[in-house]
């Protein structure tokens, strides 16, 4: 090969590498600052308003009320005149007509709730309760390959047909036969009538009445031992139908009140208004341990007067629809979801999965998709106070999962941050004036020799995993303190005392021994101290907690500051946590401390200045921006250390500054339920949040961190 | 006066912070010798004490003393083992009932490969129903037949693992080669032959085995606690038999480093609370080389372009910042966005185009060593690149001006002149990321990592390397069986040794890098101009 083929060779391949690592290396970078994208990506939906689409509208002639299955590819109606008419959602064709169970024409109906349960009074009188559903093989998408069916109890035979019927549930084993029991509630022109019997049997029910104005809007509990009365002089009552019905609470409500519904799992009670207003209610015990009903949410108002509700079975949110118009409402974050306008629209379906409605609107039908896959978070959920279910006021609340489809999730990332700082702080506490003195002797007064065995032990500590500190401080310190906390709160004390008592006979010793011997060399000479001080603390400590505490330490933090101690508390992590701080906030420090110029400390020497002052005024403010940087650094190590955290505090997310009980970290929160969470579900996507929430804290600290320590540097380049 | 003087000129307070620096170092000393003290501990053959107690008599080690307190009066614990005939490992007797102590020398510790240790007398052993032995002569008959037993055993456990697992895995992947073809609609008829070829030869293989088993179970041995309760074992199942009582300084001495090896090499038993922790330490292992050969390329090309490609400027500065400021993101991040992206998006991704006939069951959607090694090279990138750009940096000018004036390429001077002096400064960044990526736990919890894991990610079975594979990982075991063991108590010793082990990979690791870094610097020092 000639010499200007290994030439162009040459050439051609250093091209190459220029465009390979110019490109790759580009790549590298990208990809890694890509990481705060991703994560920002996953997080953000979580923050996007709901997707509302509407279909083709369908030609549908009205029933009583209206039922689509769980893909809302179907309609089932209710007709009084035909039976349950099945329907096509997307053209309105008519599928099917069951006409089984009561005998046609119907003379009451109530129409179905989203689980397709509704209640029918036959042409022969006899009331029946039904279910609507769906047989579907696995795996069939198209409505022609599904069965639809009604389930149909046998029927009850009603000595008198009300003029409405209003609510039916069936009780579980319950109720007067032990089993199977309906409970009814109905109108007639003079009130409200109430009555149960055996949903099979051949006995009659039994009307009582239920001294309520005729006019009322009455509802059952789920558990059917309540009903639910809604006035048109705007209150709001809870009759007890245990015997014969008692008056147990009413609230006075802002217009009369023209619905009432439930939020799925059926305790929280929506009340709807003539004016549009929408409330929610729930039961609460009050100091009295009486029962009373607390309106606890408020909606967003509906244009006219709202008619009717229904919930769908995924979460908590719920459809409210009136005469002029329909809105999608969510429990938990009081947001709407969705809104709808219209002219006489008669009912309402929500399905299953709460993603698909119908409005029955006069003659027509129209269908509509709403996009909202995390409708329980908002601004407010996540920072503020929310009053969830169950609870007597608003709080801020981490609990993501709980039995029952019907939990309400509970996700204030507030406790979580709380938690985060409180452990941080406790670390601080401790690690910042051990570090930064420790450099302060280190770079200013330790002998050459001394800081030679220093500096390595302090980068053994540094290198210490976190899985082996949070071990240590979850299973030995945290036994140990719980154990002997009166002797570590002593310790410092029994230093100072020994020292005090030492130093008389320190300065016995002649001058130049001293000097010899001990400068420099402090920090070896107090390690027997130490030492000496420890078996102080273990001679005075029960001693003082018998004179001080009563002879228990925890009885008397219990009584005299009403505090509870926790094995794993902040204590522990902060020691722990402190610990993985101390190095990194040492070595940082250090080195500034010792790149402060010689010439400052000789002047001041050279004028007089003892070591100390020396060290105190002059070389401590020269490195202070560096000793800031240091501090930041180490606030972002706390924040967001994982492994301590997770072993050491027991996971509890309170709100509470305390040092003798535990806290829950964001970080540590993401490591125990992520491997839980469904992937890009609400939860999944709030600890992304949480991540990228870290991610910006540590980031931006670091930061400044670094900033500062770049001017330091440029500012002592010139000596 | 002279006090305040003193006071002002502040000589104490030197003492102070002396103190305050010697309070650390203390504690960091004592930690580390706790660790080793605990864990080093734990395998010393340790006395058997017999007490005789108003309760009935109670044979153990002496763990622990504790003083009177108000609830309880002053008490020793006592490791009494035999998990299975008491339901616990360690008891509190309080110094009250206790009336006699005695070592008695025919006390046996008896490890076992199930339930635990056992602590008692070995009364009898029998094969096939045939008494070989009985009384005192019992155990040393029992120590004589306890090496042809375990070789027997062995020949099984490998039977086992490798015959019947390879041939498991040939039928697994039969069946998804016929889901394939009739996902096809092609015809499958010879792959059911084969299956059916396979059958044959497993039946044949568990035939083997049983008999394997048969002659193993016969040897049988009956152990006798101290009060009086008898258990018949197979011999199979005891690992050794030490007569603790008798045995002097060498024997000791073997025990304890046999019971070391058996620590570093064999796998766990009983959840993971006794035995070795082998796979763990090759899951760490394998984890960090993974790690390795992937972070070096990339920390270097990033570090070549940020030095030698990109102008310097203000966006060069912001990167530079950017990267050395990823370093301190918390672990935890990288390991949501390992989870979010390498498992869920590239891994769901790689199923779907790749294993679909294994779906729902994912291959690489789900953790995996491939996924956290990739997590932690990514959380260990910014070290790497810091380091090598601080070598590149230091290599004198004008060696590469020499090397550009004899006429080499930009990428002749870097392969041959820059990269050999930067060198040493890459392998130093190197180590400090594979110390880094060893001790970290939090991100492969979410990204692969597993408390047992069924097999090793390299192993016989083609393709060797099996990188979809979970795996175990020392610092993750120190956390599942300190914290989610049922039996922590009995546990803690493992963990202790765990936590010493990787102590010292990490430490060593770091020492090392940090030697390495400080001679460079002292060699480096003067030469850049």
């Amino acid at each position: 090969m000639s010499s200007t083929a290994t030439r162009n060779l040459a050439k051609r391949v250093d091209r190459f590498m220029a465009a390979l690592i110019t490109g790759g290396g580009l790549l590298i970078i990208l990809a890694v600052l890509g990481i705060l994208f991703f994560i920002a990506k996953e997080a953000l939906p979580l923050f996007f308003p709901a997707r509302t689409q509407t279909l083709a509208i369908v030609n549908l002639e009205p029933g009583k009320g209206l039922w689509a299955d769980d893909s809302a590819k179907t309609v089932m109606i209710p007709d009084p005149a035909k039976g349950v008419r099945v329907h096509l959602a997307q053209d309105g064709r008519l599928l099917d007509t069951l006409t089984s169970g009561p005998t046609l024409p119907w003379k009451l109906s109530t129409s179905p709730d989203s689980r397709g349960h509704l209640a029918v009074v036959g042409a022969d009188g006899r009331l029946h309760a039904g279910e609507l559903k769906w047989a579907k093989p696995p795996g069939a998408q198209d409505p022609s390959q599904w069965t639809p069916e009604v389930e149909w109890t046998s029927g009850v035979s009603l000595p008198v047909a009300p003029s409405e019927l209003l609510d039916v549930r069936s009780l579980e084993a319950g109720g007067l036969m032990g089993g199977k029991v309906l409970r009814v509630l109905a109108r007639n022109p003079t009130g409200l009538i109430w009555g149960e019997a055996p949903a099979e049997g051949t006995e009659p029910l039994q009307w009582k009445a239920l001294p309520a104005p005729a006019d009322a809007l009455a509802l059952l509990s789920p558990d059917g031992q309540h009903a639910y009365i809604g006035t048109r002089d705007a209150r709001v009552q809870d009759w007890a139908l245990a015997g014969e019905a008692s008056l147990s609470t009413e609230q006075t409500f802002t217009e009369p009140v023209t619905a009432l519904g439930f939020a799925l799992g059926g305790s929280s009670l929506l009340v709807g208004g003539e004016k549009g207003s929408i409330w929610a209610y729930q039961q609460v015990r009050d100091e009295q341990d009486t029962k009373a009903l607390q309106p606890f949410h408020r909606f967003l108002s509906l244009d006219g007067p709202v008619r009717g509700f229904q919930h769908g079975l995924r979460d908590k949110r719920f459809l409210a629809w009136g005469p002029t118009g329909a809105g999608i409402l969510h429990l938990t974050s009081e947001r709407q979801l969705m809104r709808i306008t219209g002219d006489r629209i008669e009912g309402a379906a929500l399905s299953a999965r709460g993603d698909h409605i119908l409005l029955q609107d006069g003659n027509r039908v129209r269908p509509f998709i709403l996009d909202a896959p995390h409708p329980e978070i908002s601004w407010k959920t996540l920072w503020g106070r929310v009053h969830y279910e169950g609870y007597k006021e608003a709080d801020h609340t981490w609990q993501s999962t709980g039995g029952g489809d019907d939990f309400e999730p509970k996700l204030s990332l507030l406790p979580l941050l709380f938690g985060t700082l409180k452990g941080t702080f406790y670390a601080l506490l401790f690690a910042v004036p051990i570090a930064i003195l420790g450099a302060l002797y280190t770079s200013q007064f330790a002998t050459p020799g001394l800081k030679s065995r220093i500096k390595p032990t302090i980068e053994i500590m540094a290198a210490l995993p976190s899985v082996v500190l949070g071990f240590l401080a979850g299973l030995v310190m945290a036994p140990l303190f719980e154990q002997a906390a009166v002797h570590v709160l002593v310790f410092p004390l029994a230093a100072v005392l020994l020292g005090l008592a030492i130093l008389p006979i320190w300065s016995k010793f002649p001058a130049s021994w001293r000097r010899i011997w001990g400068e420099g060399r402090e920090a070896l000479w107090m390690i027997p101290l130490l030492l000496g001080a420890l078996a102080l603390t273990y001679l005075l400590a029960p001693s003082i907690e018998k004179a001080f505490m009563g002879g228990n330490y925890r009885t008397w933090l219990q009584e005299a500051w009403g505090v509870r101690y926790d094995q794993r508390n902040s204590l522990v992590v902060g020691f722990a946590m402190g610990f993985a701080v101390i190095p990194i906030i040492f070595t940082i420090s250090e080195d500034a401390l010792s790149s402060v110029p010689r010439s400052l400390t000789s002047a001041s020497l050279a004028c007089g200045a003892s070591p100390w002052q020396t060290a105190w005024r002059v070389v401590l403010p020269t490195g202070s921006p560096g000793i800031f940087s240091a501090v930041m650094v180490g606030v972002g190590r706390a924040i967001g250390e994982t492994m301590i955290v997770l072993m050491a505090t027991g996971n509890t997310p309170i709100l509470d500054w305390g040092p003798f009980n535990g806290m829950r970290t964001l970080s540590a929160n993401i490591a125990v339920e992520i491997p839980e969470a469904p992937h890009h579900g609400t939860l999944y996507r709030i600890l992304f949040l949480a991540a990228l929430l870290l991610f910006i804290l540590t980031f931006s600290l670091n930061t400044i961190a670094e900033l500062v320590r770049q001017h330091l540097r440029k500012k002592y380049e010139s000596y | 006066m002279k006090a305040t003087a003193w006071l002002r000129r502040g000589s104490p307070f030197v003492w102070v912070s002396g103190g305050l620096l010697a309070f650390a170092l203390l504690m960091i000393t004592t930690l580390v010798g706790y660790i080793a003290i605990k864990g080093l501990g734990f395998y010393w053959p340790k006395p058997l004490v017999e007490l005789t107690t108003t309760t009935g008599p109670v044979l153990g080690e002496v763990t622990g003393h504790e003083a009177a307190t108000a609830e309880d009066p002053e008490r020793i614990q006592i490791r009494t083992a035999n998990r299975d005939i008491l339901g616990q490992d360690f008891r509190w007797v309080p110094v009250s009932e206790i009336q006699a102590r005695t070592t008695p020398p025919e006390a046996l510790v008896i490890e076992r490969l199930e339930n635990g240790t056992f602590f008692g007398s070995l009364w009898r052993i029998t094969q096939d129903g045939k008494v070989l032995a009985e009384g005192p002569g019992a155990p040393e008959e029992a120590r004589r037949r306890l090496a042809e037993a375990k070789a027997l055993q062995r020949r099984i456990q490998s039977m086992e693992k490798d015959e019947v697992g390879s041939l498991n895995q040939k039928l697994e992947d039969l069946r998804l080669r016929r889901r394939k073809l009739e996902a096809k609609g092609e015809p499958t008829a010879q792959a059911e032959a084969a299956e059916a070829d396979l059958h044959n030869r497993f039946q044949h293989l568990q035939e083997e085995l049983e008999a394997f088993r048969a002659q193993s179970n016969g040897l049988q041995v009956t152990l006798r606690t101290v009060d009086g309760q008898e258990k018949e074992l197979s011999l199979a199942g005891v690992i050794r038999i030490i007569p603790v009582n008798t045995i002097g300084l060498p024997r000791k001495v073997s025990v304890y480093l046999a019971r070391l090896w058996e620590f570093v090499w064999d796998d766990p038993r009983e959840s993971n609370t006794e035995g070795g922790v082998f796979p763990a330490i090759f899951g760490t292992v394998m984890m960090v080389m993974l790690m390795s050969i992937m972070v070096v390329p990339l920390g270097v090309m990033a570090a070549l372009y940020l030095r030698e490609y990109a102008k310097d400027g203000l966006a060069v500065r912001l990167v530079r910042v950017a990267v050395n400021n990823l370093a301190g993101v918390p672990s935890i991040v990288f390991g949501v966005f390992g989870l979010g992206f390498f498992v869920y998006t590239l891994g769901g991704s790689i199923d779907a185009l790749f294993f679909p006939e294994k779906l729902p069951t994912p291959t690489f959607g789900t953790g995996g060593i491939l996924w956290a090694s990739l997590t932690l090279a990514l959380l260990t990138v910014p070290v790497v690149i810091v380091a090598t750009e601080e070598a590149i940096a230091s290599v004198p000018r004008s060696l590469r001006e020499a090397s550009l004036a004899l006429g080499a390429t930009k990428w002749q001077t870097i392969r041959q002149v820059v990269l050999p002096g930067a060198m040493p400064g890459i392998l130093t960044g190197l180590i400090l990321a594979m110390a880094r990526g060893a001790g970290e736990v939090a991100p492969l919890m979410l990204t692969g990592v597993v408390k047992l894991a069924p097999s090793l990610p390299l192993d016989a079975q083609a393709p060797f390397l099996h990188l979809d594979r979970k795996f175990m990982h020392l610092g993750f075991h120190i956390y599942d069986v300190g914290f989610q063991s049922p039996n922590s108590e009995a546990a803690k010793p493992m963990v202790f040794m765990t936590t010493l082990l990787l102590l010292g990979i990490v430490v060593a690791l770091n020492i090392f890098a940090l030697r390495l870094r400080r001679k460079l610097r002292a060699r480096m020092g003067g030469s850049t101009f």
